[in-house]
């Protein structure tokens, strides 16, 4: 099936400007690497990029540039040798920053069924991997900033629609929502947030603020 | 832009195309005296200071040369190519931070369909049309674009610099954004 829930156009125009944040740009290009139509908007952005880049002006280099970077052209590059790799649920750049594939993925379990694996924060803005067992809700929470949820197995169904692999879903804070994956696979998303989850049940809150979920 | 400087723009895609495919110096100084100074400014609008700006022109050129086999003149303009080299080197060596981007190679990549035949980035004049579109956005639009692409600012960053409500920000992005699709065809 088709990829349903896309990102809205001025974020692909900011991650092509490069201003968007590590976390935001990584839920971004996994989509990307799904996504053929987005990857599209982004060449347009780029090529806005590239006209800007054209019009907006010139500084002259040192007057040994030229001459420096000519003497460099022959130096030996070290070319990453390219790994093999099998078939994976978790598109680059979403696999380096797991560092493998989605099943080597080492879970902390929370409750009801649910995982979590964070990947890294900078700032406020953090990004990590939410397994729910087939079937599970997470619970009914909010959002205290923008969340940015990327489907990447099975699926899952809140109030706003069915989300599955390749699907992206904007979370505003003023969205409550108890999303629940359907049944058949574990639904596992990758999630970036510039705030914490708001539970609304007290104990799954307890544990996820315990487990910086 | 005028005739002449269109046509500069058609040669810089048509020399970057040689250096990929012979590894011709001659082609690859014109390249560079054009675009070195162009990255630069763009580094020193972003916040390098004179010199880091130019120590990472000079990186970014060389990773032209080095990278310019995989320069597809189908795919984009040179001084598009270019521009996201110099994105990245900027987002790697002044932010510290990784860019993420997906990797066509990878054996989980969705690759294309069949494009289109209208879907070449580089038409004729495609490239020239759009920088005149990009002049012609409302002062409002040029202001929140010039913003993503020059100060590195988030949306959320912008509204706040500007006093802005983020949805007054987010629309005016999007609204340039389907200028810009306008122009270049193919409303995906």
């Amino acid at each position: 099936m088709s990829i349903q829930h896309h990102p809205a156009d001025e974020l692909l125009l900011s991650y092509a400007a490069g201003a968007t944040d590590e976390a935001m740009a990584l839920v971004l290009a996994t989509h990307l690497a799904l996504c053929p139509q987005c990857r599209r908007t982004v060449a347009r952005a780029e090529a806005a990029g590239g006209a800007l880049l054209e019009s907006g002006g010139s500084a002259p280099l040192a007057s040994d540039a030229l001459q420096a970077v000519l003497s460099r052209l022959d130096e030996p590059v070290r070319k990453a040798t390219p790994v093999p790799r099998a078939p994976s649920k978790a598109p680059e750049p979403l696999r380096s920053y797991i560092g493998g594939d989605l099943d080597a993925v080492r879970w902390t379990k929370i409750a009801g069924g649910i995982s979590f694996k964070p990947l890294f924060q900078r700032g406020s803005a953090r990004a990590q991997l939410i397994r729910s067992r087939a079937g599970a809700g997470v619970g009914l929470h909010s959002h205290r900033g923008e969340e940015f949820t990327l489907c990447l197995t099975g699926g899952y169904t809140d109030e706003t629609g069915r989300y599955a692999r390749g699907d992206l879903q904007s979370t505003t804070p003023d969205i409550l929502h108890r999303p629940i994956a359907d049944e058949g696979e574990d639904c596992i998303v990758l999630a970036v947030s510039d705030a914490p989850l708001l539970f609304r049940n007290f104990g799954i809150a307890l544990i996820a603020k315990w487990f910086g979920f | 832009m005028n005739d002449k400087q269109s046509e500069m723009h058609a040669d810089m895609t048509a020399l970057l195309a040689t250096v990929g495919a012979k590894r011709d110096r001659a082609a690859f100084k014109a390249v560079f005296l054009h675009f070195a100074p162009r990255v630069k400014s763009y580094l020193l609008r972003l916040g390098a200071n004179a010199a880091l700006a130019d120590d990472l022109a000079q990186e970014a050129m060389l990773t032209v040369w080095r990278k310019a086999e995989m320069f597809d003149p189908a795919k984009a303009s040179a001084s598009t190519w270019i521009f996201t080299i110099a994105r990245n080197l900027r987002i790697d060596a002044i932010r510290r931070e990784r860019r993420p981007e997906f990797d066509p190679n990878d054996p989980a990549f969705v690759p294309d369909g069949e494009q289109p035949a209208d879907d070449r980035m580089m038409r004729d004049g495609e490239d020239a049309r759009l920088r005149i579109a990009l002049t012609k956005l409302s002062a409002e639009q040029a202001q929140v674009v010039q913003m993503s692409f020059f100060a590195d600012k988030p949306h959320s960053q912008i509204a706040r610099e500007l006093g802005l409500p983020l949805g007054t920000v987010k629309s005016r992005l999007r609204l340039a954004m389907a200028r810009i699709k306008s122009v270049l065809g193919g409303e995906a």
